[in-house]
């Protein structure tokens, strides 16, 4: 069986179980809820036709939340005794992780096309720039991405979804707190900090700029990740 | 269709399994027996290429298991000890997820589902959600998967545990139904469910394997068949010491017997004795009470049990 084909079972068996289990709904209705609240503030503080405000604020906020949603990816696996079942069947550990993923970034991906309803509102009020919106969305896509990595890496750690959920809050938060540390550190750390965080990176794309070191920023965040997932998984079956 | 040569798994210092050497052939039902810890789910871990082995080599159904482990896991059904489900999932929906990822083709796989779902007894279930099933029913549908692809090998991991004795039996004719057409590997407990199924038997210990071969020639591991003896012998010949011995005597002295051992045995009046013999020393022994006028309370043949084999074989090694 080829590997897109194990790829995309494993993506339909991941979405089958989010959306029978109340996780999904839950999630959904947790980060629309959000969304609408940092919609709103955006357009109290700035009364700009743009979603900037909303989006690097939903950007923050999924350090917290996307964990929740890649917790039991590997961790319910192991302690339920599937990950015996998907490793004796011909499929490779590979195509296990993107289908992962995949399945992880579909939701991403509804949840984001459910705040679409707020470009829609500012056209109908006012005049957005919408290369500016898209881009935006593209960016906010690839941080989904890079994000639902890192939280399939802390499920791979441990076999206690909560322990999961809480590693993947805690390796994501300095990417975003080291961007506060900047002013603070010493002048020579500056540009070392200003690579490690993540909303410099994003600010690019809210700007309506595709800039390709962006790009690689957030596309070398996910391998790196999805890499780590890889190999502690692998190394699990060596102990 | 099964070949396992010095196969030795370590966790860091800990030794698994050690030096194990074994063969299954075609359709043949091999049971893995030992007690908790000797290295069998490591074995059978290794067998179905989840985990690498240390040292050693093992092929199934003639692909190797480190070198070409896709081939193998294509081939093998694997049941772990605890039926590997998804609790959200119904039934139906998880046989058809595991169909398709081990390559059922999609024209195929809902008749398979059918009558995979029939073998075991499901018919009916596709509906029920698996969280919500019985360990009975559950241990089914583990069975279910492991046979959905029909592999020709199935390695089935304490197939029986936790189930009710109708259960029990009702999972036992299935995997005699099995045997011819696919080549079985069980690990039990239960040695009686051995000796109901299986034409082989390795018995592992401590990593090591401690005996394997048929059934008959690991029994005899234990002791040599016997004739188990009761004399009544009462009133004027009422047995003291003296008496215990003489009748021994007479009993030692006939043909065919090769020794006797007195067993001690509260019953009042009752001589009992192990004897060994050279042919079937019944008859004889039933004409010497005759003529001596003792009473005959048992005359019987005994076959040591595989789980007396057990005793002696991995009781002497836990002394060792």
């Amino acid at each position: 069986m080829n590997i897109f084909r194990t790829t995309l079972t494993i993506l339909r068996k991941e979405l089958s179980i989010y959306f029978v289990s109340p996780l999904a709904y839950a999630f959904l209705g947790m980060f629309l809820f959000l969304a609408g609240l940092f919609f709103y503030m955006g357009l109290a503080l700035t009364g700009e036709a743009s979603l900037r405000v909303m989006l690097g604020n939903l950007a923050i906020s999924l350090i917290f939340v996307l964990p929740m949603l890649t917790m039991r990816h590997f961790a319910e696996e192991q302690r339920a005794g599937t990950f015996e079942l998907l490793m004796t069947s011909p499929v490779s550990l590979g195509s296990l992780i993107a289908g992962k993923w995949l399945a992880s970034l579909t939701l991403c991906g509804v949840m984001l096309a459910g705040t679409l309803l707020f470009p829609a509102v500012l056209a109908y009020y006012g005049d957005p720039d919408w290369g500016a919106i898209f881009t935006s969305y593209v960016g906010l896509f690839l941080c989904c991405g890079a994000f639902c990595a890192a939280g399939l890496f802390a499920s791979s750690l441990t076999d206690d979804q909560v322990a999961a959920g809480f590693f993947g809050i805690v390796i994501l938060l300095p990417f975003w707190l080291v961007g506060s540390a900047v002013t603070l550190a010493p002048e020579e750390w500056r540009p070392w900090l200003e690579m490690l965080a993540f909303l410099p990176h994003l600010s690019g794309f809210t700007k309506g700029v595709i800039d390709s070191a962006n790009l690689a920023w957030f596309a070398s965040f996910t391998f790196i990740f999805l890499f780590l997932t890889y190999r502690t998984l692998e190394s699990r079956r060596w102990r | 269709m099964i070949e396992v040569q010095g196969l030795t798994k370590r966790y860091g210092p800990f030794t698994a399994v050690e030096g194990v050497n074994f063969r299954v052939g075609e359709g043949e039902i091999l049971g893995f027996i030992g007690p908790n810890g000797a290295g069998k789910t490591t074995t059978m871990r290794i067998l179905t290429a989840f985990l690498p082995a240390t040292e050693g080599t093992a092929s199934v159904a003639g692909f190797d298991v480190f070198e070409a482990p896709m081939e193998v896991k294509r081939r093998v059904g694997y049941l772990p000890e605890t039926p590997p489900l998804y609790r959200e999932m119904t039934v139906g929906r998880y046989l058809a997820f595991v169909a398709e990822l081990r390559g059922v083709p999609s024209k195929q796989r809902y008749k398979r589902i059918g009558a995979v779902m029939d073998k075991v007894g499901l018919t009916g279930w596709e509906r029920r959600i698996l969280g919500s099933l019985s360990k009975g029913y559950r241990q089914r549908v583990g069975l279910a998967q492991a046979l959905v692809h029909d592999p020709p090998v199935l390695i089935l991991d304490e197939p029986t545990s936790g189930l009710d004795p109708s259960q029990t039996a009702s999972v036992r004719a299935l995997i005699e139904e099995l045997s011819g057409a696919h080549t079985v590997v069980i690990s039990t407990h239960i040695l009686r469910e051995v000796e109901a199924l299986c034409d082989r038997v390795v018995m592992i210990n401590k990593g090591h394997i401690a005996a394997q071969g048929t059934l008959d020639e690991v029994r005899s591991r234990a002791a040599a068949p016997h004739f188990a003896v009761e004399l009544g012998v009462t009133g004027a010949n009422a047995p003291g010491a003296d008496a215990s011995r003489e009748v021994l005597k007479a009993v030692g002295a006939l043909g065919e017997v090769k020794t006797v051992e007195p067993v001690d045995d509260p019953r009042e009046g009752l001589i009992v004795m192990r004897v060994i013999a050279e042919g079937d020393p019944r008859p004889a022994v039933a004409s010497l009470a005759v003529k001596e006028g003792w009473a005959v309370h048992r005359l019987e043949r005994v076959t040591p049990t595989l789980e007396d084999a057990f005793l002696a074989i991995v009781g002497e090694e836990a002394v060792l």
